[in-house]
């Protein structure tokens, strides 16, 4: 058709100026779209809070668990891995490598000095007996070591003045990391931080002795059962070792079960140190024993190895497999050999080593962030019959822009584009909010943690009088809603109120239950960027239903019964 | 060319529906007007008044193949919904009897929606704000641009919603009832309004009840049972 411009001496353009101008008109003359806007920024700051603790709980957990076993982990059966020395020489020269160390481990039995008297608590242990030195290598061994003398004065004042660190030996620290204690020259012991129960963790993350049982120093006797290549038990062995430190890594689990005592202890106890080969085919001599006919190389059931910045653990991984196998291959060809290497053995990064501690974490993290962006959907449920009152309120105001000629898809426009800006607004302020929380997580988690200051309650029990007495006044002059508001205000205020006066803190993250000192405070920004999309594409979907209900509005209708 | 009618609508007829119930209002309406002249279609309630004038502004369609509406000679009714939006907002102004003014808008935003539906921007909207700024001046609103539709009086919603109707300078005025809602001396105030725009050349078609108010038209037709009666047509 064509249709006379009477208006032609106008330049026509942008036909969603109309949609922008009504549809902030609509944000900004009323209250409901701040309820709206409130309720997308909590849904997505509840998100982003929950998955940034999940996230940073996870990444705690694995710096954590690779610090304690290095990049990579070689483990043989229980008859361990001979010629390690070379090998280890040879791991060392990778130009990937930056730390290799030769390891135990085993289970034992150890019987504590505690309680008095002739009954002793016996705790079955990880047993780690490790070159201490390498091991801080590979490890943050060293620096795990939990007694250690206060650097200076103001680390000293730093702790609680019952902290036994304060009065401690320099000596104590070098005892650990050498696993001796230097004093008698005894091989010593390391024991994980809560093999004892002696230690009481404080909320600061110190630990307290408790009744007295400050562990280094004390002996303690470790029971270990040698076992064979062929897997034959042997008779136990048991040392009385003295506790020279202990071990603080921050896994639960390590920290509760794991001990360390020197290699050679360890290769002694379970006679898998390097000892006489006797052939006992010949015939013994007049005192009995076989003829020596060479020496059985001292053995190792893991090595754990650092990679090299740049280096990944899965590349790492790649090369010690193969270094591995070319080194079995030259000492099986080697006739002068008295022991083969294991061909069975397994060869694995941290993170598949610590997968049952790893995997179920991040499961949770996912499942918590499915389950928390269910909360989008009331969301957007929230915003579609928020937006399906303003389009029943507004239908009078479809029938006129119709009949000024707005188009079907600029009714929606309008209403869609409300949504959008709905979305975006809190969505930004919900990143915001997240965060404020996030980041200041441990001092809100101390505040919760602590009684209300005295000046919090009295505010509380102030405001909740003046709702009070504003209840008073407006249920004289019977008002209803007034009245209502003002007792709403009255009961939740008091209840606050009463409930600060009432608390004596609640410790939420537990150190003794986490093991982390501090609450993960970094915000995922991955999180919160998809989050955010999620909150403002989610709005958009809410607001499409009421939107679409617009544009299919009869403006005849609309104009005569709206 | 030059005795074509601007609007003319032949035969129209239309039906309501309600469920299996159908309301006959319009049974074989013909209306012409041509341009420049000032139409009065008289009628009781339930005449079809209202309705003859939203076909005729592009609200509504005639019932299929019963009748047509042409402006210009050029039929509309079988046009899509994007070509009828073009028309209402071009060649035609709404007023109604209640005015119909956006409430969170205000009387310069009001008079301009017409326009920014429109698309004016830029330089243009300067040129548009101006001249509902003169109208709104000339309506003698220009001291209340800024005030909210329930600020104003019944009156001066009206005369805000005329000059909303005539920003796009429409071909043809639909004024449905518009004095229908205001007192005596304010509704001969709004018909002196038109009748100055009638004089500048509008062509303007009124629906009333009202024979003091029909009597203001250069010609008058009255519907009786949804269709035109031509005996009074004058």
């Amino acid at each position: 058709m064509e249709v006379h411009h009477s208006t032609a001496f106008r330049p026509p353009v942008d036909p969603t100026v109309y949609a922008s101008l009504v549809s902030n008109r609509y944000l900004t003359s009323r209250l409901i779209p701040v309820i709206a806007v409130a309720a997308v920024a909590l849904c997505v700051a509840l998100v982003i809070t929950v998955v940034s603790v999940m996230s940073g709980f996870l990444d705690m957990l694995k710096a954590s668990g690779r610090s304690i076993v290095g990049d990579v982990i070689v483990s043989s059966g229980i008859g361990g891995m001979p010629y390690t020395e070379e090998l280890l020489a040879e791991l060392r020269a990778l130009p990937e490598v930056a730390g290799a160390t030769p390891l135990i481990d085993t289970i034992g039995l150890l019987r504590m000095p505690y309680p008095a008297g002739p009954q002793k608590e016996t705790a079955h242990v990880q047993v780690w007996a490790v070159d201490p030195a390498s091991l801080a290598g590979v490890t943050d061994f060293a620096d795990d070591l939990y007694w250690r003398a206060p650097k200076d004065a103001a680390a000293a004042d730093a702790m609680a003045p019952d902290d036994p660190r304060r009065a401690l030996d320099p000596t104590i620290l070098e005892d650990g990391k050498r696993l001796l204690q230097s004093s008698t020259n005894t091989p010593g012991i390391a024991l994980g931080m809560h093999v004892s129960v002696g230690n009481a963790r404080q909320r600061d993350g110190s630990y307290l002795p408790r009744y007295g049982w400050f562990m280094p120093g004390l002996e303690v006797t470790l029971t270990v059962v040698p076992v064979s290549g062929k897997g034959k038990i042997a008779e136990p062995r048991e040392q009385i070792f003295p506790v020279v430190n202990e071990v603080q890594t921050g896994l639960f689990e390590v920290d509760r079960n794991r001990v360390y005592i020197p290699l050679q202890e360890g290769q002694r106890l379970l006679r898998l140190d390097e000892a006489p080969l006797y052939d006992l085919t010949a015939d013994p001599d007049a005192s009995g024993n076989y003829p020596v006919i060479g020496r059985t190389p001292a053995r190792v059931t893991k090595l754990l190895l650092r990679a090299k910045p740049g280096c990944s653990a899965d590349a790492l991984r790649d090369r010690v497999q193969a270094t591995y196998d070319a080194f079995a291959d030259r000492i099986e060809a080697d006739r002068s050999r008295t022991a083969s290497m294991p061909r069975f053995l397994q060869v694995l990064t941290w993170e598949q080593q610590l997968r049952d501690l790893i995997v179920p974490v991040e499961k949770e993290r996912e499942m918590m962030r499915v389950l928390f962006s269910l909360i989008y959907l009331v969301c957007a449920g929230l915003i579609l019959s928020i937006f399906w009152a303003i389009v029943v309120e507004k239908t009078r105001d479809i029938g006129i822009l119709r009949s000024v000629g707005a188009s079907r898809t600029g009714v929606m426009w309008i209403f869609l584009r409300y949504g959008l800006i709905i979305g975006t607004l809190g969505s930004a302020l919900g990143v915001l909010l997240a965060w404020a929380i996030v980041t200041n997580v441990n001092p809100i988690h101390e505040a919760i943690g602590s009684d209300a200051p005295l000046a919090i309650r009295v505010t509380a029990w102030c405001l909740a009088s003046a709702c009070a007495v504003g209840l008073c006044v407006t249920a004289l002059r019977r008002k209803f809603l007034p009245t209502l508001l003002w007792t709403l205000g009255t009961i939740v205020l008091s209840a606050a109120a009463l409930g600060l006066t009432l608390h004596h803190g609640t410790l939420i993250w537990d150190p003794s239950i986490y093991y982390f000192t501090l609450v993960p405070d970094k915000v995922d920004w991955w999180a919160a960027g998809t989050t955010a999309v999620g909150g403002v594409l989610f709005s958009v979907i809410g607001s499409a239903i009421p939107a679409a209900k617009a544009a299919d509005i009869d403006p005849v209708e609309a104009l005569r019964y709206g | 060319m030059a005795d074509l009618p601007l609007l003319d609508a032949r035969d129209v007829h239309k039906t309501y529906r309600f469920g299996a119930l159908g309301v006959e209002v319009l049974r074989g309406v013909n209306l012409a007007v041509r341009s420049g002249e000032w139409l009065a279609i008289l009628g009781s309630s339930g005449s079809g008044k209202s309705t003859l004038m939203h076909l005729l502004g592009g609200l509504d369609r005639p019932d299929a193949g019963q009748g047509e509406i042409h402006f210009r000679g050029e039929p509309i009714s079988l046009q899509p919904g994007s070509a009828l939006d073009r028309y209402r907002n071009r060649d035609i102004g709404f007023v109604f009897q209640f005015y119909h003014l956006l409430p969170e808008l205000n009387v310069l935003e009001n008079t301009l929606l017409p326009a920014l539906v429109f698309g004016a921007r830029s330089e243009g909207r300067t040129a548009v704000r101006q001249d509902a700024e003169a109208l709104l001046g000339a309506f003698g609103l220009g001291h209340r641009l800024t005030h909210r539709p329930s600020q104003l009086s019944g009156g001066e919603r009206q005369r805000v919603a005329i000059a909303r109707a005539l920003i796009n300078r429409p071909a043809v005025l639909l004024a449905d009832e518009p004095t229908g809602n205001l007192d005596a001396a304010t509704g001969a105030g709004i018909l002196d309004l038109l009748a100055e725009r009638h004089k500048q050349g509008l062509t303007i078609v009124m629906v009333t009840h009202d024979h003091e108010v029909a009597a203001r038209a250069t010609r008058q037709i009255r519907l009786l049972n949804g269709m035109t009666d031509r005996s009074i047509a004058t």
